[in-house]
């Protein structure tokens, strides 16, 4: 189990988190939930120690082998697809397994195909899924994806959400998934926590345990999860807009 | 199509070319040829030292010598560049004197060179010192640019730091680089030909030294031109070395 416990962090002069405290089950999928520049990226940043806490502790993350996807897809633009995740690769994995496992994200994400070319070729979606791969074959504890989807339409978005369930499915592993986005974070989370806007705070948690293949964004219960964490949002974005 | 394009876009460069021509051809009536040699002249002169042998025997000399001198400043301006860039320290301690070679004249390493180190080996010496700071400062521009993020997204992935200078730093540092090295490349020759004017027996600025001399001015505009085309098509084959290399990225 990863925990924060009431943790603090100053950025410049922002204060970010002020004595927030949640934990992260393992081999679960937490997904949290909250409005821009809320410090989602920050708590992700310091579940894989490029920042810490200015005050509090974070548990359970030590000696965890981190994947990360961020929110720009960041490709070495001189390596193949296939080179992209190789890269990764190539200092944890045995290299009889590297091309299997090279070979198998490609395909899951759709981009097999495409294993030879640049990533000049690609679109922005075709680079992101590309991140996930890498992500993905990097043998990984504890997987951090900060809003991975946000440049992309509705559709795709789903389809990779439930691309990412399946994926996780086959090995589940610790995932934080960020998100802006609700309808993602119930499609995708076992426990979903709702922030509030800086300093955050929990204002919300829900644990679901229905299968990834029984949701369904019209069937109960997430409709109704969706309208509640939807006025909890809305009300948070509220409070920093003049009130007329 | 795509042929017909480069003809018409080749004619005006071609034109101007011949222009020049003319009016040189035209000038040179009125001087005595020990002034102004004809282009007809000049184009005798160059068929001549290449038909006896002259031309690739004092050549040779130059372009080894040019060879070796850039290719030891790039040898050792790489590693100083990414160190400069990387290390902080480093840059402080450096930098400035890597400024003050850039600045110093070359007249000056010139005459240094041959008190210090004897004749025969001024113009590498002096290509060396006078192509390292283009490299170093080059390749330390290349550092400054790299991309914050991919060094994070390394981090996290645990590559270690050899890999990340290979396949990180390097590949972004490139095209920099490769700025540094086309620009080294084009002192070089000048370089060397004016270290062997003053220090060495052989080579091109030897031989216009020789012809400086005797008054023969055609042999002067001939070498010349060697040098002129020496430089292009050094410049052209490591544009197009370079671009086979980069073109998938860049």
């Amino acid at each position: 189990m990863i925990k924060f416990e009431n943790v603090y962090k100053t950025l410049g002069q922002t204060r970010v988190l002020e004595g927030f405290s949640f934990h992260a089950e393992r081999g679960k999928i937490l997904c949290l939930v909250g409005p821009s520049g809320c410090g989602k990226t920050t708590i992700l940043q310091m579940l894989a120690g490029l920042e810490q806490p200015d005050a509090g502790r974070i548990d359970g993350k030590d000696g965890l082998r981190v994947s990360y996807v961020f929110q720009e897809p960041r490709l070495l633009l001189w390596k193949t697809v296939a080179g992209n995740i190789d890269f990764v690769l190539r200092d944890a994995v045995i290299p009889a397994r590297r091309k299997e496992l090279i070979d198998k994200y490609l395909s899951l994400m759709g981009l097999y195909e495409y294993r030879d070319s640049y990533p000049k070729a690609l679109s922005g979606g075709m680079k992101q899924r590309l991140a996930l791969c890498r992500a993905f074959a990097f043998p990984h504890d504890l997987l951090l994806l900060d809003e991975p989807f946000k440049s992309l339409d509705m559709p795709l978005r789903l389809g990779l959400v439930r691309q990412v369930a399946k994926m996780w499915r086959e090995t589940p592993r610790t995932i934080v998934f960020v998100t802006h986005d609700i309808m993602e974070a119930l499609l995708l989370g076992h426990r979903i926590v709702v922030l509030s806007a800086r300093p955050t705070t929990v204002l919300d948690t829900v644990d679901l345990n229905i299968p990834f293949k029984k949701r369904n964004v019209g069937r109960e219960p997430l409709p109704s999860h969706y309208a509640r964490m939807l006025s909890l949002l809305e009300a948070e974005i509220m409070k920093s807009l003049p009130n007329l | 199509m795509k042929n017909s394009i480069f003809l018409i876009r080749g004619l005006p460069p071609l034109f101007g070319l011949a222009a020049f021509l003319a009016i040189w051809q035209v000038i040179s009536g009125f001087y005595s040829h020990v002034i102004t040699p004809s282009p007809v002249e000049v184009a005798q002169t160059l068929l001549t030292l290449a038909a006896d042998g002259q031309l690739w025997e004092q050549s040779r000399h130059s372009i080894l010598r040019g060879l070796v001198g850039f290719g030891l400043a790039v040898a050792a301006g790489t590693p100083l560049g990414l160190l400069i860039g990387m290390n902080p320290v480093a840059a402080s301690l450096l930098r400035p004197l890597v400024v003050v070679l850039q600045v110093t004249p070359l007249i000056s390493w010139l005459l240094l060179a041959m008190i210090w180190i004897g004749f025969t080996k001024v113009p590498v010496f002096v290509v060396f010192v006078t192509t390292l700071p283009l490299i170093v400062i080059n390749t330390f521009q290349g550092v400054k640019s790299i991309d914050g993020q991919l060094l994070q997204m390394s981090e996290i992935y645990r590559i270690s730091k050899p890999r990340v200078i290979r396949e990180i730093y390097l590949p972004q540092v490139a095209p920099y680089l490769m700025a540094g090295v086309s620009n080294a490349l084009g002192v070089t020759w000048k370089a060397v030909a004016m270290a062997e004017f003053l220090s060495v027996q052989q080579g091109i600025g030897a031989s216009m030294a020789v012809a400086r001399i005797n008054l023969e001015t055609a042999a002067l505009f001939a070498w010349t031109l060697f040098l002129i085309g020496l430089g292009l098509v050094t410049d052209r084959l490591l544009a197009y070395l370079t671009n086979r290399k980069l073109k998938h990225w860049m």
